[in-house]
């Protein structure tokens, strides 16, 4: 057993020896991309791949310097670079050879709607968007925001659902209990199918876990509700109250789901019966959470503030202020930046998702009111309840 | 310097007897996937994450040697092989299951297609020959609407949800405005003072810019037509094509045979010289690819720096003429041949040329399929 670490070591030695000898020869040459220190052997396109990308930029202009170790520090750099160009390469705004970020409001793609649109939802290819003022909820296409239909019957619209290939809405009803919508996308625009209607009071923020519907009420108390799909209507409803005060977002992490508390200033994270396994104190009036695949974005509407949390640990990474936020009761992802609505300053606000930074502020036009907000892998969807009527943003 | 090589010899034999006793354990367990030395802790899914990705084998079919240290020679291999499988199976096509290179439909449009963009669902086409704009459903190939009146359409720009098409008209460029929610009808004409000949448009977030023979024209929209158009002619040549690259428009001056870098106002910043008669660039989110028309190559620039990093030739190039990237592959289009030629975007590598029935003019992607539109033939085709 010790013989086998010594005669690795001496491999090493032997390795990083031809390495040596490879790379002064080929020095000479140069021949592997700008690089006089690489061999052209198995190895360069690897090189060259990080180099093209912009991974590496070499020691110098003409040296890669192979076989020296990386220090953590300089592996941090290299899977951020990595991390970046994977996914701005990857996205589709890159495919559409869509670089830009809108700039101002003059730009905005602009379709009128309804009286007061709020939240909104992607489901792949149209956005739908609650209308709680006209309890309707608009389908709008998303390549050229071509109003396709307009379902009726659906007091207090508030959040919305895309999942198993219906579009779900929950209603804010303000003096009893929340209502549960469902629209079949492959019908004729008509009546929304009511699935329920003794979710909590003020039934807000939706999400789906893969199996069940869950609703964050955000009134009489606060209470999260979570729906069971059926084969018959009206579907089972479970309310829990346990540790709740007014709830208003929901997401989903893939494992959990979790709920904002705007009278608590929390985030709660729940186990599958709706009990706190874990409580996180963000900012002062948390609203509707976004998750990035590996945190929580919280927009903390009374303070200006959006909490950072990581999912796998509830540790809040970082407190964003700045950046315009004004008012922001909203966040947004779309794979590489997350969108927060200010609908006191009549802006957005961009971050970059992976680093924290902040990219822009972008105002929506004085009185826009922009607030529900949501992506489809191209653009950002802001509703505007600047109405009546209100508008839909293209962004 | 002996002796800290000497402790980093010390550290390295705690760090391998660790390793040993560690590894010894699990290799008589065999706990974590194939590898007999790492142990079954916190560590070894990551550990299986990469070496089921590809992006490792291993150090043998049953060591993965975790206490090593990774020299930069070895950590390119490994983040070329990140890269390289998290872009592939992050694709729209990989989701699609269609993995195959191969023209597979053609759409018959207008008169001399030429210039051509997604906008993430429809492809739409301007019909240089014929003034028309075709909108064709990327799904299944169909002609959906043709618009008429854009008189000498030769590019396209979606943005804002409407679709815009540049004329080269003379003595000054055209700008026609498309709103796809409108039934079909006329394009609107909303700029005629563009600069002479402008054969291709970009945006940039709040304006739009046309490359012309000896200017590039700045477009503001307005609420009421005409837009408010700025014509630059300092230091431009014939200009070819014009892209964004999140930060700056570049354009290409074919007389100059040169990639112009621009500031807000249409001033040149950086100036890098390319090939002979430089075409319609492609950014893929690094790199600008600039196809030399008469150099019958590619010039590969990196945007952060305007360095040429590298000037691809062969595979299949023959005047190549336009750029289009899928976020995965570079695919450039010919216009004296009927092959199409392709390159891994990544590391530059040609991925083949392929036959797509007759010559192309300009290309875009929309993810899932490249569209190449052939002006000789009136056609649109899917590869």
């Amino acid at each position: 057993m010790r013989d086998q670490p010594r005669s690795t070591r001496a491999l090493a030695c032997l390795v990083v020896g031809t390495a040596m000898l490879a790379g002064a020869a080929n020095g000479l040459l140069g021949i592997c991309g700008p690089f006089t220190d690489v061999a052209a052997d198995a190895f360069c396109p690897f090189v060259l791949e990080i180099f093209y990308l912009g991974i590496t930029t070499g020691t110098t202009a003409t040296t890669y310097d192979p076989g020296a170790n990386v220090t953590r520090l300089q592996m941090a750099a290299f899977l951020s670079r990595t991390v970046d160009g994977v996914l701005k390469r990857g996205s589709r705004r890159a495919i559409l050879d869509q670089f830009w970020t809108t700039q101002n409001a003059t730009v905005l793609g602009i379709t009128t709607l309804g009286n007061s649109p709020g939240l909104l939802k992607s489901d792949g290819a149209d956005i739908w968007v609650a209308d709680n003022v006209d309890g309707t909820v608009s389908r709008v296409r998303a390549s050229d925001a071509k109003l396709l239909e307009t379902w009726t019957g659906a007091p207090d619209a508030w959040g919305v659902l895309s999942a198993m290939g219906r579009i779900f809405i929950s209603g804010v009803n303000s003096s009893g209990p929340g209502e549960l919508y469902r629209i079949d996308p492959t019908q004729p625009a008509g009546a929304v199918t009511t699935l329920a209607t003794n979710l909590g009071n003020g039934a807000a923020g939706i999400a789906f876990d893969g199996a069940r519907i869950w609703t964050a009420n955000s009134l009489g108390g606060g209470s999260v509700s979570i729906i069971t799909p059926g084969a018959t209507i009206p579907w089972t409803v479970t309310t829990v109250t346990t540790g709740f005060g007014e709830t208003v977002g929901a997401v989903f992490d893939g494992s959990n789901i979790w709920v904002t508390s705007r009278t608590q200033n929390r985030l709660f994270k729940l186990d599958s019966s709706g009990v706190i396994l874990q409580t996180v104190t963000v900012g002062t009036g948390p609203g509707y959470a976004v998750f990035d695949g590996t945190n929580i974005w919280v927009p903390n509407f009374s303070e200006n503030s959006i909490s950072v949390v990581r999912a796998s640990s509830g540790l809040v990474l970082a407190t964003l202020t700045g950046n315009g936020l004004t008012g922001p009761p909203l966040a947004a992802f779309d794979g590489q930046r997350v969108l927060v609505t200010s609908v006191v300053g009549n802006r957005v606000s961009l971050w970059k998702a992976a680093d924290l930074t902040p990219i822009t502020t972008v105002s929506t036009g004085a009185d826009t009111s922009p607030w529900g907000a949501c992506s489809d892998g191209i653009h950002f969807w802001i509703a505007l309840d600047s109405g009546p009527p209100g508008q839909l943003a293209r962004f | 310097m002996r002796f800290r090589a000497g402790s980093r010899l010390a550290a390295g034999c705690l760090a391998a007897l660790a390793a040993l006793i560690a590894g010894g354990g699990a290799s008589l367990l065999g706990t974590c996937g194939p590898f007999t030395d790492v142990a079954a802790d916190a560590f070894c899914p990551l550990v299986l994450e990469v070496f089921y990705m590809g992006i490792t084998t291993g150090t043998t079919p049953t060591t993965y040697d975790p206490t090593s240290n990774v020299s930069r020679l070895q950590m390119a291999a490994f983040l070329s092989r990140t890269v390289d499988g998290v872009v592939r199976r992050g694709s729209r096509r990989s989701a699609l299951d269609q993995f195959w290179n191969a023209a597979t439909q053609v759409t018959t449009v207008g008169t001399a297609p030429i210039g051509v963009k997604s906008d993430g669902l429809d492809v739409w086409v301007a019909n240089n020959g014929s003034g028309t704009v075709s909108r064709v459903r990327a799904s299944d190939g169909k002609l959906v609407d043709t618009w008429t009146g854009s008189l000498g359409g030769r590019a396209v720009v979606c943005a804002g949800g409407k679709v815009n098409v540049v004329a080269a008209s003379t003595p000054n460029g055209t700008l026609y405005h498309i709103d796809p929610l409108q039934p079909p009808g006329a394009a609107s004409v909303v700029a005629t003072n563009l600069g002479d000949l402008s054969r291709a448009i970009a945006f940039d977030g709040s304006r739009l810019w046309t490359a012309n023979n000896f200017s590039v024209s700045i477009v503001t929209p307005t609420a009421i037509p005409p837009w408010t158009v700025t014509t630059v002619t300092t230091g431009f040549g014939q200009m070819g094509g014009v892209v964004f690259d999140g930060s700056h428009i570049w354009a290409t001056d074919g007389s100059a045979a040169s990639l112009v870098q621009l500031g807000p106002s249409g001033a040149i910043l950086q100036t890098v010289t390319v090939g002979a008669l430089p075409q319609f660039p492609v950014f893929d989110g690094t790199n600008i690819w600039v196809p030399n028309f008469t150099g019958t190559s590619i010039s590969i620039v990196r945007a952060s720096t305007g360095a040429v990093l590298a000037t691809l030739t062969g595979n299949g190039l023959s005047q190549p003429a336009s750029g289009a990237f899928d976020g995965q592959r570079v695919l450039i289009t010919s216009n004296n041949s009927s092959n199409v030629s392709l390159w891994k975007a990544a590391d530059l590598t040609p991925l083949g040329f392929f036959d797509v029935g007759a010559n192309s003019s300009r290309a875009c992607s929309d993810g899932i399929d490249f569209w190449i539109t052939q002006a000789s033939a009136g056609t649109l085709v899917r590869f």
